[in-house]
């Protein structure tokens, strides 16, 4: 049976319950968020949550929009890992134009080409206003600046034309201004290269930028990023490569211990600790197993035959069980390889890790598969499945692991942090994240590979878009422009000949609603740092909005709109250090909040199967 | 104990056309399809009761499957259309539509319904007819020399789907890739019989669409440091099987197994899945793949050996790879690999694409294999956009037996119309005139309710007497005509200067401008089929006397 629920009218319920569902993240939207509770009033947990995906994704709504706004929201954050709040919010408010749309009697079919015409302006305007990403970085680095800036300076002109031709005003243009300090500067006439400094010129400078309030996490993944460059001399092209980054989130530390390391790094029970003591600071040989260590593993796909019976025509003597054959049969071919460090994908069992610990040998469970991958790679060793296909050719050498911290607990809890290195070129990092607060340690991670996919996609798009609103900013400004054009042109189309479609008026509304839409965000985002009220913000966006009209400012004064707001401490900052976004992770939250809202408004009905019970009276039957 | 319940009586009931729950449920499901035709139309979300996941689509291939009913005399309807969908892969919804407005029309006439019936039977020869002519006004012949044609008929297919959410460039590029997709699998110079190739969709989510392209060969999953075997001779030999490797005993189905406890199965049969390995590679081949799994010892003693191992192929990327390299499935490990089973593989690369790595195989010489990667920014709209490539696929075949196509935008329907009108009413048995008449204007109502449902947004459908095309008034005056000059007509070819004179049928020649090709073009095969199966279906549906449930 099937049941279906007629969602469209003009009020349309889709649009509204995305609404809905925006509302939720509108107080943790920005870089000022709050943390927050999240309670299942049936189970009674509670889940301690600050960033917006977090907040949606532990809200699980079930009904069909809710759905397919978690399925939008999860596909960002899966490659972004930020930008989820922006994506969110955007698609509320411009699920509320599109409904006030739809009260005015403009047709689904004409909401959806203007406001796709808006979105080409928004996305025109993100390309126009880019500030190339090796400019930033020079700002940070002026003493020191090998070859990599000469490049610089010849692409320069590309990326200032975009920015004059956007703001008709060059001089005051930051970037400008900073690069002609640079060349007069006599460091850089005097420079030599300095190929042994390892930090890539200003990225952590550049990073900086990119933190959006997240310092402490930025400074790990500079960290991160400087750890694994030095590997690989690649000045010019510098790139981060999050694959090769992991994490390890260890309770009860200050956070200040936090800290990124060589290789990966684990966690040991208390006998595991001795014999990692015994063995700290070698070059070890290392064996490594996709999958459990235990004598009933098989591998994924194998099917156990499912009517097997032992027959025998008399007992057989049991002498030892077959548990303990394989057992012998393990630590046999363990102790033949010499091997004095295993590390597998899965679980071992409990007889075997003693064992182990009796010859002296680490066995480490449960090693992330990539980073198991990455260090077999760098030792020269081939991960097999079990233990008995180990030979020779198997088995990596090189491996050294260091006793990072002891934690010195009791009980069943983790006695030691170690890291395994293969202190060779994998450029396999880890981040240690450390916080005292349990609840918090999931905050802190997620903030970390926001900070670390930033700085990657940053390098990975060479440029960069002015932040803190500014880009928003500019965008208002454009679609306001062109909502004035249409409806102007429209007026005088009508006077003319008093029968002028009012295509060009409702074109013109569409645009000024998405435009609200956008100042709406700025204005969140201002309220939420802190220092102004919903109004206050209201006012000081539309002040400055009336300002740009008037005179045309370059972008730049923009970006003091949200430092302003940041309260005092930033008002005695450098000029230099302002903030900056990620052009593909905005465009993409962009388009995917209006791709949500298309397809939301797209939808008239709701098709449910399975409805066998009555009392849904709501429900038209087929 | 054993308790007898006595069986309940079947339920029957009369004249299901008659009962107004049958009536609304067909009203309903009218207005359900309806509401999704054409580039405008509405979308709908499906999950089931319990929250499942939501699908979102307007397109008859996912929708029919979804509307179950609980009424075996709606299902009857939507199983026969469904089967069309199946079968020609479009205009599933156009079925529907007249269909269920040919039932509802019949019912509204009040007329006998063996007259009916049989006007339908004569108007629907009549259209088929006329649809087959040299000189029908609403075929286009198509040139399979030049590719715009293709791409208009692909396009138009793309386009129908806005849950796909294209762009308008992304829409080009998107029914650009369908049309070199489908040349892809046109073999080059095949003497006799020629049998089309075939094209393997990969999908892709978080990529821009532009990124979509199509590649010759087989693109196939692959793990991350798949192990590539060196270019040293071209081309490599490979060996396919469909047996699983796992190592398991899974080939011998259910029952019980008496095995003695010294017996260690799995090691016997891992020796001999090693000798196979061991024949394998005795014979070079280069590449090893499974459609299951293969053991991890057989793997580690591949590679080392400097084979490429592909593990879980999947039974749908078989029969492709089979014709891609000319290898044959080996069912069994049991038995040596016959030298006949090998095939060969002309290149060999690792793509990758967003966050899947993918092993490229290119067949030796000519092959008439594809892959088209599809990229979409969310899964909702990537799936839906599987399902719009696959159909303009179809399409596209269908052209290459019939190369013409049908006016789209509602503009056959109406021309379609016109003509049934004007035709001089052949008296059969059983039906007199005005019989026939009524039935005749019940059948062009349908065929015009079908082209006025492209409008969704309350615009008002007009027919031009001159040419019989289909134009449309938009509700709200804001809207811009699309195309060229003051608006043109639903298929595109005409626009709005064309004074509107005659009344008459045959509507005047529109082939004196042979430049002016239309816009939007239909699937001529799928649509003629789709209007056969509609009045058959619509015929049987009033023919119904009796519905019988066996209610145990």
């Amino acid at each position: 049976m099937l049941g279906s629920a007629v969602l469209n009218s003009r009020q349309h319920i889709g649009l509204q319950r995305v609404s809905a569902l925006a509302e939720t993240v509108r107080s943790s939207v920005g870089p000022n968020k709050k943390y927050k509770f999240i309670q299942d009033d049936t189970s009674g947990e509670s889940v301690l949550v600050c960033s917006c995906f977090r907040i949606i994704e532990s809200l699980e709504p079930t009904c069909a929009v809710g759905q397919l706004v978690l399925e939008t929201v999860q596909a960002h954050h899966k490659v972004y890992r930020s930008g989820s709040g922006c994506l969110l919010l955007l698609a509320g408010a411009w699920s509320r134009a599109a409904l006030d749309c739809l009260h005015r009697g403009i047709s689904v079919t004409n909401i959806i080409s203007f406001m796709s015409e808006g979105m080409d302006i928004c996305l025109d305007v993100c390309k126009e206003s880019t500030v190339l990403f090796e400019d930033l970085a020079v700002t940070g680095r002026r003493t020191a600046a090998p070859r990599g800036v000469e490049k610089t300076f010849t692409e320069a002109p590309q990326g200032s034309r975009h920015m004059q031709r956007a703001t008709k005003s060059d001089d005051m243009t930051p970037n400008m201004s900073v690069r002609r300090k640079t060349k007069l500067s006599r460091h850089f006439c005097e420079t030599t290269l300095h190929l042994d400094e390892p930090d890539v010129p200003g990225v952590s400078h550049a990073a900086e930028m990119l933190s959006h309030g997240c310092e402490g996490s930025m400074k790990l993944v500079v960290e991160a990023f400087q750890l694994q460059s030095k590997k690989n001399q690649e000045l010019r092209n510098p790139m981060f490569d999050i694959s090769k980054v992991m994490t390890c989130v260890l309770p009860g530390l200050p956070e200040g211990r936090a800290c990124v390391l060589h290789g990966c790094v684990v966690l040991l029970s208390h006998e595991q600790v001795s014999v990692a003591h015994q063995i700290k600071e070698r070059r070890l040989k290392v064996a490594f197993i996709n999958g459990d260590l235990t004598h009933t593993y098989r591998h994924l796909g194998f099917k156990k035959p499912p009517g097997v019976q032992p027959v025998s025509e008399r007992s057989v003597p049991s002498g030892s069980s077959k548990e303990d054959e394989w057992l012998e049969k393990v630590v046999e071919v363990f102790l033949s390889l010499e091997v004095n460090l295993i590390l597998t994908t899965g679980l071992a069992c409990e007889s075997l890790i003693q064992t182990c610990c009796r010859h002296r040998i680490l066995l480490v469970e449960r090693v992330n598969s990539p980073a198991l991958r990455l260090i077999a790679n760098s030792s020269g060793a081939l991960p097999v499945t079990y233990p008995t296909q180990l030979s020779e050719h198997c088995v990596g050498t090189g491996v050294q692991i260091f006793i990072w911290t002891d934690l010195s607990s009791y009980g069943r809890k983790p006695a030691a942090a170690v890291n395994i290195s293969t202190g060779g070129g994998v450029g396999l990092v880890t981040a240690v994240i450390t916080s005292c607060v349990d609840g918090k340690l999931q905050a802190l991670e997620d903030q970390f590979w926001a900070c670390a996919h930033r700085l990657h996609h940053a390098l990975k798009d060479r440029v960069l878009l002015p932040g803190a609103g500014a880009t928003e900013m500019l965008c208002i400004h454009h679609l306001q422009k062109a909502a004035e054009r249409h409806s102007q042109a429209d007026a005088d189309r009508a006077q003319e000949t008093k029968t002028g479609t009012a295509a060009g008026l409702h074109r013109g509304h569409v645009l000024q609603l998405m435009a609200d839409g956008l100042i709406d965000y700025i204005t969140t985002v201002t309220v939420n740092a802190g220092r102004f009220s919903a109004v206050e913000a209201r006012t000081v966006v539309s002040r400055q909005l009336q300002n740009f009209h008037r005179d045309q400012i370059m972008a730049g004064k923009f970006s003091q709109l949200a430092l302003e707001a940041e309260g005092d401490a930033s008002a005695d900052k450098t000029p230099a250090a302002r903030i900056y976004d990620n052009l593909s992770v905005k465009q993409e939250a962009w388009r995917k909040a209006l791709d949500l809202v298309f397809l939301v408004l797209q939808t008239d009905a709701e098709v449910i199967t399975g409805t066998g019970r009555k009392g849904e009276d709501n429900l038209m039957l087929l | 104990m054993s308790r007898l319940v006595k069986k309940s009586p079947s339920v029957c009931t009369d004249l299901p056309l008659d009962n107004a729950d049958i009536c609304n449920k067909l009203r309903l499901m009218r207005e359900l399809l309806g509401s999704c035709y054409g580039p405008t139309g509405r979308l709908k979300q499906i999950h089931n009761n319990i929250g499942g996941r939501v699908v979102t689509t307007s397109s008859s291939s996912v929708l029919l499957p979804a509307i179950a009913s609980s009424e075996p005399f709606v299902n009857l309807i939507r199983t026969s259309i469904l089967h069309h969908v199946r079968r020609f892969g479009d205009c599933g919804l156009f079925a529907a539509i007249f269909c269920l407005s040919l039932v509802e029309q019949a019912k509204q006439s009040g007329l006998r319904a063996k007259a009916v019936i049989r006007s339908n039977e004569h108007l629907a020869s009549l259209c088929t007819d006329y649809l087959k002519q040299g000189g029908c006004g609403c075929k286009v012949k198509l040139d399979l020399c030049s590719g715009r044609d293709l791409v208009a008929l692909a396009r138009s297919v793309v386009s129908s789907k806005p849950a796909c959410v294209l762009t308008e460039p992304e829409c080009v590029h998107i029914s650009r890739l369908a049309v070199r997709a489908f040349l892809l699998t046109v073999p080059c110079d095949t003497p006799g019989s020629v049998s089309l190739g075939q094209t393997v969709r990969v999908s892709v989510e978080g990529l821009p669409v532009t990124h979509s392209a199509v590649v010759p060969g087989l693109l196939v999953d692959t793990a991350e440091d798949v192990y590539l075997s060196q270019p040293c001779s071209l081309p490599h030999p490979l060996v396919l099987f469909s047996a699983s490797l796992a190592g398991d005993l899974s080939e011998l189905g259910d029952g019980l197994i008496e095995v003695h406890p010294r017996v260690d199965s799995d090691s016997q049969v891992l020796s001999q899945l090693l000798e196979l390995g061991n024949q394998v590679v005795r014979d070079g081949v280069k590449v090893f793949v499974c459609q299951k799994v293969i053991h991890p010892v057989l793997q580690l003693y591949l590679t080392s050996h400097g084979v490429t191992v592909v593990e879980r192929l999947g039974v749908t990327l078989m029969e492709p790879l089979i014709q891609l390299t000319g290898a044959q499935p080996v069912a069994t490990l049991h038995s040596a690999v016959q030298p006949t089973a090998y095939g060969q593989v002309g290149g060999l690369s690792v793509r990758r694409f967003g966050s899947k790595t993918m092993l490229h195989l290119q067949a030796c010489g000519e092959s008439a294999i594809c892959t088209i990667i599809l990229c979409h920014r969310n899964e909702t709209m990537l799936n839906e956009l599987k399902v719009t490539c696959q159909k303009a696929e179809h399409v596209l075949r269908l052209a290459l037996r019939e190369p013409s196509a049908l006016r789209g935008g509602g503009c056959t329907e109406t021309h379609l119309a016109a003509y049934s009108k004007s035709e001089v009413p052949a008296l059969g048995r059983g039906c007199s005139q005005t019989e026939y008449l009524r039935a005749a204007e019940a059948f062009c109502r349908s065929l015009e309710s079908v082209a006025r449902s492209l409008e969704h947004d309350g615009g008002t459908s007009t027919i031009d007497p001159t040419h019989a095309h289909r134009w449309t008034r938009p509700s709200d005056v804001a809207t811009e005509r699309r195309g060229v000059g003051a608006g043109c007509c639903g298929c595109g070819s005409l626009d709005g200067r064309e004074t509107w004179t005659s009344a008459e049928f045959p509507p005047a020649d529109l082939l004196r401008d042979a430049s002016v090709q239309p816009g939007v073009l239909d699937s001529f095969t799928a649509k003629l089929n789709a209007l056969q199966v509609a009045v058959e279906t619509a015929n049987l549906a009033l023919d119904v006397r009796y519905v019988i449930r066996d209610v145990n």
